[in-house]
């Protein structure tokens, strides 16, 4: 596996995680009288939130890298293989 | 054979007219009827635009509450000199009635702008007479919940106990018969369904949300986590 595949493996994998728990967290905190006798009281609605605000920023970063490392990987490469030629 | 498919649209054509009938009987009924009319709400007050009193998320620990007003009393307990409870129409023509628009904030993230009228907690406890070492207002509600407030942040400002919002009478979902006005407060200190105001001297009470890590002074310019 190359160290490229690897990256984006990571990071669809890492945004996957994300995105579930902050699904789960957002109805932590809308629908806490379920999700909290579900969790056996572990993911109460204050802990929803505090995990689901922080959340954010980790979110857009991974969105971000989700969305723009191959192209600009790609943008990358074609640059160096013009250069070598 | 002929006849009988001739004889179809006919039969569709009488059929259609005896259901436009019956719908048209029917709406005509309906339109002469003002038994069980919805409430009419307001959605501007003064140039405020306002939001629908169907914009709030049920978000109680119970669920909505249904009160019974012949047998609902309100009760002020604690650190006073006249422990009193009212009736819902004593509450209602013993004091004085105000309006104000008032922007709820949630700590979901959404908020409603409203038209609140009701009566002013001072007013209620001004008859109580609060003991000097009364620190803090302990609002119970119907369900359970419970939140507190400082004596001084409902004697400073006109803290209302609403009784309607955009003109019309809360609603079981939204506290009937009376919930808080805390403004510039967070919305878990909007206490519906008030059945008891208790004042207390323990500063360090802490009320249903408060004592799950939320924030006991509430105030809106402050993150709803913490002290």
């Amino acid at each position: 596996m190359t160290n490229q595949l690897l990256v984006r493996r990571t990071i669809h994998w890492l945004l996957t995680v994300v995105v579930i728990i902050y699904l789960i967290t957002g109805f932590g905190i809308t629908q806490y009288r379920i999700v909290e006798p579900l969790t056996f009281g572990l993911l109460t609605k204050n802990l929803a939130h505090i995990i689901h605000m922080n959340l954010e920023i980790p979110f857009i970063i991974l969105v971000v890298l989700h969305l723009w490392l191959l192209p600009l990987l790609k943008r990358f490469k074609l640059k160096q293989l013009s250069r070598n030629n | 054979m002929k006849k009988a498919i001739a004889g179809r649209p006919i039969l569709l054509v009488a059929l259609s007219m005896v259901l436009v009938a019956i719908i048209a009987f029917g709406v005509n009924t309906d339109c002469c009827q003002t038994e069980g009319l919805a409430p009419v709400e307001v959605r501007e007050y003064e140039g405020v635009d306002l939001s629908s009193i169907n914009a709030f998320r049920e978000n109680s620990i119970k669920g909505p509450q249904e009160i019974d007003v012949e047998s609902y009393t309100l009760r002020i307990t604690g650190l006073v000199t006249n422990s009193t409870s009212y009736t819902y129409d004593e509450v209602l023509n013993r004091y004085q009635h105000y309006k104000k628009v008032v922007t709820l904030d949630c700590v979901e993230g959404w908020s409603v702008t409203i038209l609140w009228e009701g009566v002013l907690v001072r007013d209620l406890l001004a008859e109580a007479e609060p003991l000097e070492n009364a620190e803090v207002i302990i609002f119970h509600a119907y369900d359970g919940y419970t939140t507190s407030l400082p004596i001084d942040y409902v004697m400073d400002n006109d803290i209302l106990m609403a009784y309607k919002m955009n003109d019309v009478i809360l609603p079981p979902e939204r506290g009937f018969p009376f919930q808080l006005v805390a403004e510039s407060k967070w919305g878990y200190k909007w206490i519906k369904w008030i059945t008891e105001i208790e004042l207390s001297d323990d500063a360090s009470y802490r009320g249903y949300w408060e004592s799950r890590g939320y924030s006991n002074s509430a105030d809106l310019d402050e993150s709803f986590f913490g002290d």
